[in-house]
């Protein structure tokens, strides 16, 4: 199954909606090596569980940051999920063909995701985050002294 | 085959863009050493990769920072992991273990989607704060000679 990018899967947070897109990406591109057997299906699917799990990482502490209340229920869903992924990935390295199977469930995973658990972390993070171009102390004080100095 | 550099690859601040140039080409470098296949080479590049890649991404979150750029601890965070990464393979060079392959996989990978996606984010930001920080620098320039020479 290839997906074709629609704005119902953007959550209105470019640096997120990038990353979900990219994954979205590779896993079409999962599809057209299987489908026209050429290109490095390998690469692809190490660059596709790489991606994933830095995009993780990258939602992570944006949520924890943000102050997110549900935020540790996220994280064990993308722990349990890359659990999933390692548990294929086992197969993949034992000359199981995956491919297409690990893909799929990709994409199935991930538009639900960002359907509903993306979805409920998206307005703290626009309050939070977004709203208030600057909420570092630092760089407030620095603003500050420099404004006083000139 | 090695990373041609070309101009999807830059976002527009010419430091950064120098930086991951620089990288690139150590990246390239790396691609060499796998063909001369000479153990010693390659250990000396991952120790300079590496010290070369950690401070780029401190210089590149302290301008994230200074810009308040609201993703700036996310993506420190993604610095952080892929340093670990890099220090793995390290180790596992130093052990004796020809790790080349499968470092430059997940060395060009990692590099062209942050460049093109995470780095792409901060750059209207901090481009805009720069450009702020040279005008005030100036401003105070001009007020610095202006109280000296009376004008």
């Amino acid at each position: 199954m290839k997906i074709q990018w629609s704005a119902d899967y953007e959550l209105g947070i470019d640096v997120i909606d990038g990353q979900h897109r990219r994954i979205v990406d590779y896993i079409n591109k999962v599809h057209e090596c299987e489908q026209s057997g050429q290109g490095d299906l390998d690469e692809v699917l190490n660059n596709l569980v790489d991606y994933t799990l830095s995009h993780f990482a990258f939602e992570e502490s944006m949520m924890e940051e943000a102050g997110y209340s549900e935020f540790d229920a996220h994280k064990i869903t993308h722990e349990t999920f890359i659990r999933q992924i390692n548990m294929i990935k086992v197969r993949y390295d034992l000359g199981e063909d995956v491919a297409v199977e690990l893909s799929d469930m990709l994409l199935d995973w991930l538009l639900k995701h960002i359907m509903t658990d993306d979805q409920s972390y998206t307005p703290v993070i626009k309050e939070k985050l977004l709203s208030i171009p600057s909420r570092d102390q630092k760089t407030w004080v620095r603003r500050a002294t420099e404004r006083f100095f000139n | 085959m090695t990373i041609q550099w070309t101009s999807d690859l830059e976002i527009g601040i010419p430091v950064i863009d120098a930086q991951h140039h620089r990288i690139v080409e150590y990246i390239n470098q790396v691609e060499h050493v796998q063909e001369t296949k000479s153990q010693r080479e390659l250990l000396d590049l991952m120790d300079e990769l590496v010290d070369y890649t950690v401070s780029h991404f401190a210089f590149e979150e302290s301008l994230m920072e200074e810009a308040g750029y609201p993703f700036t601890n996310a993506h420190a965070k993604v610095h952080r992991l892929f340093a670990k990464r890099v220090e793995s393979f390290q180790k596992r060079a130093k052990a004796g273990e020809n790790i080349t392959v499968e470092l430059l996989h997940v060395l060009k990978a990692w590099l062209v989607n942050h460049i093109k996606r995470d780095d792409h984010d901060y750059s209207e930001l901090v481009k805009a704060n720069m450009t702020e920080a040279t005008k005030r620098a100036k401003a105070r320039k001009g007020s610095w000679f202006g109280r000296l020479f009376g004008s």
